[in-house]
């Protein structure tokens, strides 16, 4: 038992209730969107249009590619980076910037390249609004504070917690006391998953806001000479200067093969390679830094490079004999994205994710039930803003990402002829989706707007995988019995939600009819009718 | 409360730096090998000055000590920089 004064619990009671309440909206978007984006790459087989079987590109597709940009583009002969098809990534992809700084990126199918990532609109979407919230620029920073007081929460959680941590955590008392079971349900899965929120916190802090830190600390800490630190610390291929004489290059089945080659004799069992950068290409001083996978390691990405005519080894920053720099880079990366161990982990981090989404909205629902007044009927505007606010975002996020997985799979449905802009059909299906619930459910009484959206989020849902049937003809059991499972995966999980979702819905109207009288999730109306069926049938 | 609140961003960003900038500089080997590990940990350092700014009475004392703290560590390590005792 931990004793704790009594002004030190008020405060930080106090800061975890209004972080919480600032960031919590933020952070019950970053971890739904979050949870589908671990499974980006099976997003990107089940969004992308596909005949049950189509067939994968490999290493003679992606040496075309490479051909093809370099003879076309310029500017991506001074650096161009590059996705090897297979494994990883459906198809092979190459981007580079142009005399503006934009990023550019071909594939195959299109080689003058375009400014938009190949891979699709919605896992693109989801992953934006992961990162973003879906706000342009402004989002990621945005995402960045609320990762700070998401760690300042989960410290100040632990403080106010910690005098009854170790008695209750194990303690889920359901009854009649509802703030003591939401509070226990918020405390156990905040207390089990710490460790991942902990790592979350500061990675996600991190991603989005190490630039703008990092141009802070360099005159403060590191003289000025950060910046120019930087690229030893994170590249693995040795800064070179083109030496104007021009060589031709190696091919990419040499350079490929070479670099699982070094990886082995490092004593690596296995390297898969999924993309590279390129430097200098056609010249004598070219460099290629060719990264690839090798399970076993907490940060699996490591790097070979060479000297891209020859063959000849530079550097590597491979598992097991990396410096420190690599090493926390490559497990940050992982950690953050579940791209560590097999498929488990990633079920494992979908499931952390919901769980992570649920913290938020309980505590939300805590912060109602715990300014709930006892006496009466009529609750405050302030509990009932929230409750709106509450049920409109988080629940009405759900609903907009399953409309826009239906919007995916209906725009490129040749039997509609959507014409126009499919990644634009794709967002504003979305957003305006949300909108519309955020409406809805500050027009209706909180009750009634959670339990129709839950529905709502139930049928969309639901309709998720049948889109996908009907467009396709990939239905679930189809794609089972031919072990498609990125494609499988994506349906059932959709299905499972939607159960979900319509198990939320069921007990929200129940406690409607029969919970606790006075408060913002009771429905009189409901109760009514109970009450009035049961004088009929007796 | 807001008194506090700031003082967790401002002073408590220049402890952080100062904390993590002297770990790093003062472990052995070029500042350079420590670089990424020192980033990732400043940001766990700063949530827990934040923290650590909210245990103070009121927002004076707050930024008085996490301040001063502040101008101590980045004035060490900005002498040993200066000195060459640490690279």
């Amino acid at each position: 038992m931990i004793k704790l004064k009594s002004s030190t619990l008020r405060t930080f009671t106090s800061v975890h209730t209004w972080v919480g309440l600032v960031a919590g909206f933020g952070l019950f978007v970053a971890f739904y969107a979050g949870a589908i984006t671990v499974f980006h790459h099976d997003l990107q087989s089940w969004q992308t249009p596909h005949t049950p079987l189509s067939a994968e590109q490999g290493l003679a597709n992606a040496q075309q590619l490479l051909d093809e940009t370099l003879a076309r583009h310029p500017k991506a002969r001074e650096h161009v980076g590059m996705v090897f098809p297979g494994g990883e990534y459906p198809q092979a992809a190459s981007y580079w910037q142009d005399e503006s700084g934009t990023w550019r990126y071909a594939t195959l199918d299109n080689l003058d390249g375009s400014d938009k990532m190949p891979g699709g609109a919605l896992s693109e979407l989801v992953n934006e609004l992961h990162y973003t919230l879906g706000i342009p620029v402004a989002g990621r920073y945005l995402m960045g504070i609320v990762s700070l007081l998401y760690g300042l929460a989960l410290i100040s959680g632990v403080i106010i917690h910690l005098p009854r941590l170790a008695d209750d955590l194990f303690a889920l008392r359901p009854g009649r006391n509802l703030k003591r079971f939401w509070q226990d349900a918020h405390n156990v899965i905040g207390v089990l998953s710490l460790p991942m929120h902990v790592m979350f916190a500061v990675t996600g802090a991190l991603l989005s806001l190490a630039m703008l830190v990092m141009v802070a600390l360099n005159p403060l800490v590191f003289r000025g000479e950060l910046m120019a630190a930087l690229g030893p610390a994170m590249d693995t291929a040795p800064v070179a200067t083109a030496a104007g004489r021009e060589q031709p290059m190696g091919s990419l089945a040499m350079l490929h093969a070479r670099s699982v080659e070094v990886a082995r004799a490092q004593g690596l069992a296995s390297f898969e390679p999924a993309y590279f950068k390129l430097a200098h290409a056609g010249d004598a001083n070219a460099t290629i830094e060719i990264s690839g996978e090798s399970p076993g390691s907490l940060g699996p990405v490591g790097s070979v490079a060479f000297n891209a005519n020859t063959g000849a080894v530079l550097a590597t920053q491979l598992p097991g004999s990396r410096d420190a720099n690599h090493a926390t880079l490559a497990s940050a990366y992982a950690l953050h994205f579940g791209e560590y161990g097999n498929t488990w982990v990633r079920v494992l981090y979908f499931v952390l994710g919901i769980g992570g989404a649920f913290l938020f909205y309980s505590g939300n629902l805590l912060w109602v039930e715990s300014r709930r007044k006892r006496r009466q009927a009529e609750q405050g505007r302030a509990q009932a803003g929230m409750a709106r606010a509450t049920v409109g975002v988080c629940i009405g996020v759900c609903v907009a990402i399953s409309v826009a997985f239906i919007a995916t799979q209906l725009a490129q449905w040749p039997a509609l002829r959507i014409a126009g802009d499919h990644e634009l059909t794709v967002r504003v299906a979305c957003f305006v989706t949300w909108a519309l619930c955020v409406l809805w459910a500050a027009l209706r009484p909180p009750v009634r707007g959670a339990q129709e959206l839950l529905w709502a989020a139930a049928i969309t849902t639901a309709l998720v995988p049948i889109a996908h049937g009907v467009v396709t003809g990939a239905w679930p059991w189809l794609t089972a019995l031919q072990g498609q499972w990125s494609l499988f995966s994506i349906d059932a999980g959709a299905l499972a939600m939607a159960f979900g979702f319509a198990w939320l819905a069921r007990a929200t109207a129940r406690r409607a009819r029969d919970g606790e009288p006075n408060s913002v999730w009771a429905d009189p109306r409901a109760r009514a009718a109970q009450v009035a069926s049961t004088l009929v049938t007796d | 409360m807001w008194g506090r609140a700031t003082a967790a961003a401002i002073p408590g960003f220049l402890l952080s730096a100062g904390v993590t900038g002297l770990v790093c500089w003062l472990l052995p080997g070029p500042w350079q090998s420590t670089l990424v590990p020192g980033v990732v940990a400043f940001f766990a350092v700063w949530m827990a000055a934040m923290a650590v700014a909210f245990q103070f009475r009121d927002g004076k004392r707050a930024w008085a000590w996490l301040g001063g703290g502040a101008v101590a560590s980045l004035g060490a390590l900005w002498l040993l920089q200066t000195l060459q005792w640490v690279c």
